[in-house]
């Protein structure tokens, strides 16, 4: 009893005075991502905010930064890069979602000698390029790839991927992607381009899919590139009177779109688990801040992880935690 | 093609002045244009039913916030409302496992609150409608997406609708015409009815033409205003559920594009932008026309973005000749005088 | 003379206590250190952007008149340089007159309209507003084949348009937009052109009769409008090095919002350069300064809408005020 006593008085001296060393230590952590209510980055927030808990124990801390919109997506980001060195960031977390727009913002964030992790976009291709630490995320391009090559596998070999945000750089990889995929199978891809003010409107998305199948009949496999969009695409097969006959993959999900996994209206999602994202960029820089430890195993993938009707119930789980 | 009806029977010349002619003859070319593009797919009924289901949505709102149009005010907060009542109907109903009436009810009187604000700010100072919605779609905007992370932890919540309910609001009848075309519908009767045919719909008419001698002659111009304000934030909040019904999901983002989509299908309806002149069956037929475009673009095979420019191209010719049937009828006017 | 003076000092005033307000509440509720946030380059750089254009659209509705089809001009003025200097690589001079040209163009369209028409302007800048979205959308699409282009350009023209100042995070831009409010404050506040302006929008008919040029100034006005839209796209695209394709709906809240917090009455025939000047650094900083508090950024939006209608409401009292002995307040 008393040598456990005694134990529990050098651990709990030991932890007060690990917490006082991290306090001095402390990392005030920046992370630039997505619209707050963008359904799949609110589950980055969420990942980056959770390890940010370890941070705030420590005495620092960590502060989401988004733009109001995508209207203007590379140059807003490149603001918020820089702001975030403005605010006196210790660490910075940043996407590299338009490179000639954010590469400058990146290399004075290196320039002021702040560490950097790349993550969800850009790959480490960037993250060498930019000199970060390291690259967090899933490669948008493997995910479409994932897409068309699961698509392409299952017998599908006629694919549209449909883009509801030309212009921007990730989602243009999604397709790419996509194509390629269903390709290195022997299929042929194409791309349903929809005009920008479609965005975010499941009714316009639904009806341009349905409106893109009957026009062409031929096609058996369909790609969107984010949850709603799929819940939107699916709903668009189902008013062609298609379900069964044309197979939908997408990227990302919600419960509905696992809803629609269990049913069979949907064959797969692709996922490139946001949270972990969040969350080990935001982890790496605060270990790395405090302590000085590193990760050597660079280009840390987060997806694609491919979620059907295989390991569905699963994942049911982790998303009634709102982590997935 | 029931909205013909409505001009038959009347001598050419005066069919010619009518304000829907214009936008009758708009959706006449549009519609030939992509038949002669989309080829039969187009024509048939899964084509029909293609630009219907995109009319019935925007539609659905356009008919309130015509009518405040024509009484002279603009409400900007349909955008924000369409997802805070799909937000509230689905936590309500999917994340609190309420009944589907509870939600439903819940997403309406967001959408009745927000217009009764818009409403009351709009009679009760002299800042215009315009300025009053923008800061009130901010506000709903925001607090929509504080509210539903608050609750939900989330941004989006998932809400299976019971069959019933579904079939009601959500069900697309033979796979493919979506049961708001019927609510669509029904809401043009009730529209048209109140209007033109009961004594308000003068009060509206006077209201967006002068509201000073509106108010002197006995018309309750205040509770008028509130009222269409409450249309329109109904409309939008009817429109919010019955996308939650149909894609078993609500968002916080979206609903943004029904704003001046909606504004567009009236102005191509040839409702009078100045207030005090327009019709629901302009209406209607400016957001056939609209819809028309939207879908027929997809069965052309042209570039989507093609579809932006044939709208503005078609909201500035209804603009031109709103102008010269005005004229004309004016000119008509003080001829018979 | 004295109560126009006065008329015009009012505006001003109410969108500083605006400014004010929004400082308090964020300084008092979000625990904001204004070292840090005076030190920030992010709502300067903000309030320049919407800022230039803020500055014509104030003019405009002090007409009475609107543009929203500026929305499309900002992109279409990024795209026109991109593709013209960075997708055919002709020297930078070619891109940045044809961004400049194509807002005269639109401007020209849009004020030609205006004047020959009866038709608000609100409807007819939708319109073109649409078509010039399907414009940049598709043209881009046509000739480029993307709807993301690079762009280098030569060092003059960054330092001009597109570079860093202060060696910090600053943008050039920011000294772009002090000298357009100054020019435009000497023009509104100090030539007969000002006063011509507050008289279309007071009254366009005795303006008229009055001998004022009123087409011709409605069109250049939109001129301006537009102009200053693809000014703005065509620096960020030479700072950014790029340029993509999109809606831009939101910018045109952004700008309005600025302009009505600016203390300049929709309807025309009142407000001040000084005013929009104040309401743009406001509404800056009350969308990026929230990234400064303790205060979640889901509610950025709830607190703009408050603010607008708050300073709107405020605008409103200050203005009926300054015209209490007038027998109607004009709606």
């Amino acid at each position: 009893m008393t040598k456990f006593s005694r134990f529990a008085a050098t651990a709990t001296t030991a932890i007060v005075a690990a917490c006082a060393a991290g306090a001095v230590m402390a990392a005030d952590i920046f992370v630039v991502g997505g619209k707050p209510d963008d359904p799949f980055w609110s589950r980055v927030k969420l990942g980056a905010e959770e390890a940010g808990k370890v941070a705030e124990a420590q005495g620092g801390s960590v502060t989401w930064l988004g733009p109001q919109n995508y209207d203007n997506l590379g140059p807003d980001a490149a603001e918020l890069i820089r702001q975030a060195i403005d605010q006196g960031a210790d660490a910075i977390v940043g996407p590299d979602w338009v490179p000639e727009a954010m590469d400058p913002a990146f290399e004075a964030v290196v320039a002021a000698g702040i560490p950097l992790v790349i993550y969800n976009a850009g790959g480490l291709e960037a993250a060498d390029r930019l000199g970060a630490l390291n690259y967090v995320g899933a490669v948008d391009y493997k995910s479409g790839f994932a897409g068309g090559e699961y698509l392409g596998n299952a017998g599908h070999k006629n694919g549209a991927c449909v883009n509801t945000l030309p212009g921007a750089a990730n989602i243009e990889a999604f397709c790419s992607g996509f194509n390629d995929g269903i390709a290195s199978v022997g299929g042929t891809g194409s791309v349903l381009q929809l005009p920008a003010t479609a965005f975010g409107d499941a009714t316009a998305v639904a009806q341009a899919v349905r409106a893109h199948l009957l026009q062409n009949p031929d096609i058996d496999a369909m790609f969107a590139i984010g949850d709603a969009d799929t819940n939107a695409t699916v709903s668009g097969i189902a008013q062609a009177g298609k379900t069964g006959s044309v197979h939908v993959c997408g990227m990302n999900f919600n419960d509905s779109i696992l809803a629609n996994i269990q049913a069979g209206t949907q064959d797969c999602a692709i996922d490139q688990q946001g949270y972990q994202q969040g969350f080990f960029a935001v982890s790496i820089l605060n270990n790395f801040v405090n302590y000085g430890v590193t990760i050597p195993t660079r280009e840390i993938l987060t997806g694609p992880g491919v979620i059907d009707a295989a390991n569905v119930e699963l994942v049911m789980e982790g998303v009634k935690a709102g982590a997935r | 093609m029931e909205p013909k009806t409505g001009a038959k029977g009347i001598s050419l010349g005066s069919l010619a002045r009518r304000p829907e002619t214009g936008s009758l003859i708009g959706f006449v070319v549009v519609y030939i244009f992509f038949a002669a593009l989309g080829g039969k797919v187009f024509m048939s009924a899964p084509g029909w039913s293609s630009w219907l289901n995109i009319a019935a949505e925007v539609g659905i709102i356009a008919l309130p916030v015509g009518l405040l149009m024509i009484s002279g005010e603009f409400d900007m907060s349909v955008g924000s409302v369409i997802p805070a009542s799909s937000m509230m109907a689905a936590i309500l109903s999917g994340h609190y496992e309420l009944p589907a009436i509870v939600g439903i009810l819940g997403g309406l009187s967001v959408g009745l609150l927000v217009g009764f604000v818009n409403g009351l700010i709009v009679t009760r100072t002299t800042i215009p409608s315009l300025i009053v919605t923008i800061g009130v779609m901010f506000a709903v905007m925001g607090m929509t997406l504080g509210l539903a992370v608050m609750i939900k932890g989330s941004t989006s919540v998932s809400y299976v609708p019971d069959p019933l309910t579904k079939s009601i609001l959500g069900q697309f009848i033979n796979g493919m015409f979506n049961v708001s075309i019927f609510w669509w519908l029904g809401f043009v009767a009730v529209f048209f009815y109140f209007l033109h045919i009961s004594p308000i719909g003068n009060w509206v008419f006077a209201l967006g033409g002068d509201r000073e001698s509106a108010r002197n002659a006995g018309i309750p111009t205040d509770k008028l205003t509130i009222g269409l304000f409450m249309m329109s934030g109904f409309n939008a909040a009817f429109v919010g559920i019955a996308q939650v019904m149909t894609y078993q999901s609500a968002q916080v983002a979206g609903g943004q594009s029904f704003i001046f989509n909606s504004i567009m299908c009236v102005v191509i309806g040839g409702v009078l932008l100045t207030g005090g002149a327009g019709s629901v069956v302009g209406i209607l037929l400016g957001t056939m026309t609209f819809a028309v475009v939207n879908q027929g673009i997809y069965f052309a095979a042209l570039d989507p973005n093609i579809g932006s420019i044939i709208i503005g191209a078609l909201l500035l010719a209804a603009v031109l000749s709103n102008d010269s049937f005005r004229a004309l009828a004016m000119n008509y006017a003080t001829k018979k005088k | 003379m004295d109560l126009i003076a006065n008329l015009l000092r009012r505006p001003a005033a109410a969108s500083i206590l605006s400014l004010i307000g929004v400082l308090v509440f964020y300084v008092v509720f979000g625990g904001v250190e204004l070292g840090k946030l005076a030190n920030a380059a992010s709502w300067l750089n903000y309030a320049a952007r919407i800022g230039i254009v803020a500055l014509p659209v104030g003019l405009l509705m002090i007409s009475g008149e609107i543009d929203i089809s500026i929305g499309a001009m900002i992109p279409a003025g990024a795209m026109t340089t991109a593709i013209i200097s960075g997708y055919y690589d002709l020297p930078i001079i070619f891109g940045i007159i044809g961004a400049l040209t194509i807002g005269v163009l639109v401007g020209l369209f849009n004020g030609i309209l205006a004047v020959r028409t009866t038709v608000p302007t609100l409807i007819i800048t939708l319109g073109t507003l649409v078509a010039m979205q399907g414009v940049v959308l598709a043209g881009s699409k046509l000739l480029t084949g993307a709807a993301s282009v690079p762009l280098t350009s030569p060092a003059w023209a960054k330092t001009l348009f597109g570079d860093f100042i202060f060696g910090g995070s600053h943008q050039v831009i920011i000294i772009w937009w002090v000298i357009l409010a100054v020019i435009f404050w000497f023009v509104m506040h100090m030539s007969k052109f000002g006063n011509w302006i507050f008289a279309i929008g007071g009254d366009k008919v005795s303006a008229r009769n009055a001998g004022i040029p009123v087409d011709r100034i409605t069109i250049l006005l939109f001129v301006l409008t537009s102009t200053a839209a693809s000014f703005v796209g065509m620096c960020h695209a030479i700072l950014f090095n790029s340029a993509q394709v999109s809606g831009g709906m939101n910018d045109i809240f952004n700008i309005i919002v600025s302009v009505v917090v600016g203390g300049v009455l929709l309807t025309g025939g009142f407000g001040s350069i000084a005013g929009v000047f104040i309401g743009t650094l406001t509404f800056a900083i009350v969308n990026k300064g929230i990234d400064f508090t303790a205060i979640d950024r889901n509610w950025a939006n709830l607190i703009i809408g408050v603010m607008l209608l708050i300073a709107v409401a405020m605008n409103e009292s200050f203005r009926k005020m300054a015209l209490s002995y007038s027998p109607k307040p004009k709606k």
